[in-house]
């Protein structure tokens, strides 16, 4: 179960709230300005409002299932992709052609999330959206092979989950690509 | 021996490499600024770290040629130190600590050896004094009469990867000498703030199988979701007013910008393009500047919301693949070399889309999610360089960097 903390914002964050509104007049008698620069009591946000998001660790409840399911898994390819690219070669061709069979046959009950990655040459949006149109690419060809489109979902994580961070050519091409997840 | 080598450690503690400035241009006309120390109660490792946040505070405002040796004096003694004689500006400060255990300062701004200004300042809690330290600056700011440095006063709000698949969102100062974890644990990226009082902010939560635009009202500590897109959901920039969004969403696998009324909840989609549309920056209320690979690499566009004209602005370099704008203004990220695989240089221009300005604002290494202060000011970005991570501060008026080293950790996004 993943669980979202979110913590209190301590006085440091209220200080400049204080700042930015009407100096208060802390003591009249003070020969210059003294400026309360935060208050002393400390504007604890109490509650550790803790979420629960739906994730896929947490909805698999039969053991077996998850066994079959993780096997299967294991048995699905990686795509990879070109610097900058996201068009699939004629050798990701065949490893998607051969998920899709897989798809087909032995996990034919399970619904599949595609998973865009990028290497670490851009950080932002972009990058995001290039690890999007990578996983869109995929999810098109695994369609044309005849995979119903209600079964495949997309998220794209730029370079935020990288499977090797060193910063070699080697590395980047093993992060430039698209993870096959499947979801019960 | 011994006190050589003691003055020898001292020096190279007062010298040593954070928090300090990297100057492009120096402006030699500059008055010159002494600061003296008349501390009691705290430590020295803890009066010299006050003392260098003071400093640099005190370059950021880009008005005095500030001297960083760090110099000890009793706080009432009528004369300035003889080192800071030919200065032109000194101040003397003095951190005591109270019977509650706050943490006070007084200040005085002495011109040519007469007092010209002083305030006290006080905070709850020591660990906090990086705020005290900006408090001085924009005062003495306010009191050279120079244009208000008001976005010292802003937080800054960035999510920092710590795995794979993990990430935290922290508020922090401008320099992110003081960090507040607000969200822990999970998949969190993109935080934005909501408004201009910075209250409440959004983010992508990557933890649910679609990705999720969330609101997280600071004071109540309450969290909502505000929207949901198979494959993407990013804000990418808050009106003015903080009514409107500009979301990329990938709805059907197809990254595009939209617009997202916060009120009536419904969002239109404004652009097509069949590649990639990201990263839309508000210019006024009608017009974003957006990146777009409609030329086979990433770019800078505008568009006019009303009228779905379009433009390119930038015709320089082959990957420009981030901005931030403030009116006309427009901040870019361009990757300067052409090889994709060598030591890459990114770098950060301005441009304007009235005139044919164009100016280059960094010289090395990755700089990085340039931000423009709500004013229009300072940008504040990201610096990757010879394996250290800096915090810059770009004024623009002055033409001058300041870098403050980062600790630890790769930032993932920033808002200002």
């Amino acid at each position: 179960m993943k669980s979202i903390v979110l913590s209190g914002v301590v006085t440091a964050l209220l200080v400049f709230g204080g700042c930015s509104s009407k100096e208060p007049a802390v003591d009249d008698q003070a020969v210059n300005n003294v400026e309360e620069v935060a208050s002393a009591p400390t504007q604890e946000v109490e509650s550790v409002a803790t979420e629960t998001v739906a994730s896929e660790e947490s909805v698999v409840s039969s053991s077996t299932n998850e066994y079959d399911m993780n096997t299967i898994e294991s048995k699905l390819p990686t795509i990879y992709f070109a610097f900058d690219k996201y068009d699939i070669s004629s050798e990701m061709q065949e490893k998607i052609d051969a998920a899709a069979e897989l798809g087909k046959k032995v996990a034919s009950n399970y619904k599949v999330k595609l998973e865009g990655n990028c290497d670490e040459w851009g950080s932002d949006e972009y990058n995001f959206a290039l690890g999007l149109k990578r996983t869109d690419a995929v999810k098109k060809a695994l369609i044309a092979d005849g995979i119903d489109a209600s079964r495949i979902s997309m998220v794209s994580y730029g370079e935020s989950n990288p499977v090797c961070t060193d910063h070699t050519k080697e590395c980047w091409a093993k992060n430039r690509r698209v993870d096959f997840k499947l979801l019960p | 021996m011994k006190v050589l080598f003691l003055l020898f450690f001292y020096l190279n503690i007062v010298y040593a490499g954070d928090a300090t400035i990297e100057v492009i241009k120096k402006a030699d006309s500059l008055p010159t600024l002494a600061v003296e120390d008349a501390s009691i109660n705290y430590n020295d490792t803890f009066k010299l770290r006050f003392f260098k946040s003071l400093v640099a505070d005190l370059n950021v405002i880009s008005l005095f040629n500030v001297d960083r040796h760090h110099r000890v004096v009793p706080y009432n003694d009528t004369d300035v130190l003889v080192e800071n004689k030919d200065m032109q500006y000194v101040i003397r400060y003095k951190l005591f600590e109270d019977d509650n255990g706050a943490m006070n300062l007084n200040m005085k701004l002495l011109e040519r050896g007469s007092e010209v200004f002083g305030k006290n300042y006080r905070v709850s809690n020591k660990d906090i004094y990086m705020f005290v330290s900006h408090a001085i600056a924009y005062d003495i700011n306010e009191y050279m009469g120079a244009d208000s440095v008001e976005w010292m006063k802003r937080k800054v709000i960035f999510a920092r990867v710590v795995g794979p698949k993990k990430s935290d969102i922290i508020i922090s100062d401008y320099t992110l000498s003081y960090q507040h974890t607000i969200i822990k644990g999970g998949f969190n990226l993109f935080p934005k703030w909501a408004n201009r009082s910075q209250n409440a902010f959004y983010y992508t939560s990557l933890d649910s199988n679609v990705p999720t635009l969330k609101y997280v009202d600071i004071k109540t500590a309450s969290v909502k979701s505000i929207i949901s897109s198979d494959g993407m959901m990013i804000c990418s920039d808050v009106s003015n007013d903080g009514n409107t969004l500009l979301l990329t969403m990938a709805k059907e696998g197809q990254p595009d910008i939209y617009t997202y009324n916060v009120k009536t909840h419904k969002y239109k989609r404004e652009t097509t393009y069949k590649g990639i549309d990201v990263n839309a920056q508000f210019m006024s209320k009608d017009s974003i500047a957006f990146i777009s690979s409609r030329l086979g690499y990433p770019n800078v566009f505008t568009k006019k919301l009303s009228t779905n004209e379009i433009e390119q602005i930038v015709y320089y370099g082959n990957s420009n693949s981030a901005c931030s704008a403030h009116g006309h203004y427009i901040v870019y990220k361009a990757r300067e070399s052409s090889n994709a695989f060598s030591e890459n240089t990114f770098n950060l221009h301005l441009v304007s889309t009235e005139t044919d300005l164009i100016r280059r604002l960094t010289a090395t290494g990755i700089n990085e999610f340039p931000r423009f202060s709500k004013d229009g000011d300072a940008i504040i970005f990201v610096k990757n360089y010879k394996g250290q991570s800096s915090i810059g501060i770009i004024r623009l008026k002055y033409n001058k960097n300041y870098l403050f080293p980062l600790k630890s950790g790769r930032v993932q996004s920033m808002d200002w």
